[in-house]
């Protein structure tokens, strides 16, 4: 299966939870629990997310600069819990990376 | 049939109660583009996911899983996950659009995402006529959907032509721990959080990538186990997450 064929099925799944309810309100009620798990699903979803892409590149870089990565998400999450921001993250993990990057024996 | 032009100051009123979503949802396209132009797939079907998907964090998950050669079906099985919520919004909007013709509930459930929800329930709260209330959300949902391809085309052109040393392949990593830091003071996404976290490093060398899909039913089965406690609605887009066109 192609990237196209998976972003399509994506799309139109997607699409059918979207038109879901609008058709069938009258025959569908949700659970409380069921309720309460979809609010997880992309807390759950963005830490794994998270957690891979950032092990991948530790492991991806060699073990002499995997000590970046971490540098710049400790410095991203700092930033994140002082401003309130997410986009904070960005804004100074990106540079903390490039320095480390550059000051460690490559 | 809503008539735009009769209610075109509706539609006008609609498309300023979504500017101060686009503040945050921009940048997230834009950093969503370079993630498309960085990752291992064509750049127009990353692109496409904007159209296609409709919804910021599937959009994520879609690329980044593709980039990592996960395999197609668990890609397709945790995108449509991430969506889930997007039956809840259905629900929510379901009463208001009863009774309206086939092509309006075709055409407002495609805009249907978390920012498009929030105005155009603001102006169905509103007490106004229904068809000026459907303007005034058809009004937001257009620009919110403008926006949001224009900023992914925008990150996907840019980001093609940049060179590797910028390593902007950890711009979406370093986003998504931006974005589960500020809900780490809520008790059942913490533990939703960390228990995801810890088990997506495990499960990095899982077959077929499932460790994704692992970790997100962990992280939602520990978020569970916390006891719900009551609280106030979020009223206002600057209290809202930033989870958009999501």
């Amino acid at each position: 299966m192609s990237a196209w064929i998976v972003i399509l099925a994506v799309g139109l799944g997607s699409y059918l939870f979207r038109l879901s309810m609008i058709l069938l309100i009258d025959r569908i009620t949700m659970s409380p629990q069921l309720d309460r798990a979809s609010g997880l699903v992309a807390p759950a979803a963005f830490a794994a997310l998270a957690a891979g892409g950032v092990a991948t590149a530790c492991t991806s870089v060699g073990a002499s600069q995997a000590a970046a990565p971490l540098a710049a998400v400790a410095a991203a999450l700092i930033a994140v819990l002082r401003t309130g921001s997410s986009y904070a993250a960005i804004l100074v993990g990106m540079p903390t990376l490039w320095i480390t990057t550059s000051l460690l024996p490559g | 049939m809503i008539n735009l032009v009769a209610n075109r100051r509706d539609v006008a009123a609609g498309a300023r109660a979504m500017v101060p979503w686009l503040v945050g949802i921009v940048p997230f396209g834009l950093v969503i583009g370079l993630s498309a132009a960085q990752a291992d797939i064509p750049t127009l079907a990353g692109w496409l996911t904007g159209p296609l998907i409709y919804a910021g964090s599937s959009q994520v998950a879609t690329i980044e899983m593709l980039d990592n050669g996960a395999a197609p079906v668990v890609v397709v099985v945790a995108a449509l996950v991430i969506n889930v919520r997007l039956i809840l919004y259905s629900a929510t909007m379901a009463r208001h659009w009863r009774g309206t013709s086939w092509r309006w509930r075709f055409v407002a459930a495609y805009l249907l995402v978390d920012p498009s929800l929030a105005v155009g329930l603001d102006g169905y709260g509103r007490r106004i006529d229904r068809g000026r209330a459907h303007a005034r959300y058809l009004g937001g949902a257009v620009l919110l959907w403008v926006s949001w391809l224009a900023a992914i085309g925008i990150g996907a052109t840019v980001g093609a032509g940049l060179p590797t040393w910028l390593h902007l392949e950890f711009v979406i990593p370093l986003y998504l721990v931006g974005e589960v830091a500020t809900k780490l003071a809520d008790p059942a996404l913490r533990r939703t959080i960390f228990v995801a976290s810890a088990v997506a490093i495990l499960a990095l060398s899982a077959p077929l990538h499932l460790g994704m899909a692992l970790a997100i039913a962990a992280g939602i089965t520990a978020g569970l186990t916390v006891r719900p406690v009551e609280r106030l609605e979020p009223t206002h887009p600057s209290r809202q997450t930033t989870e958009v066109p999501r």
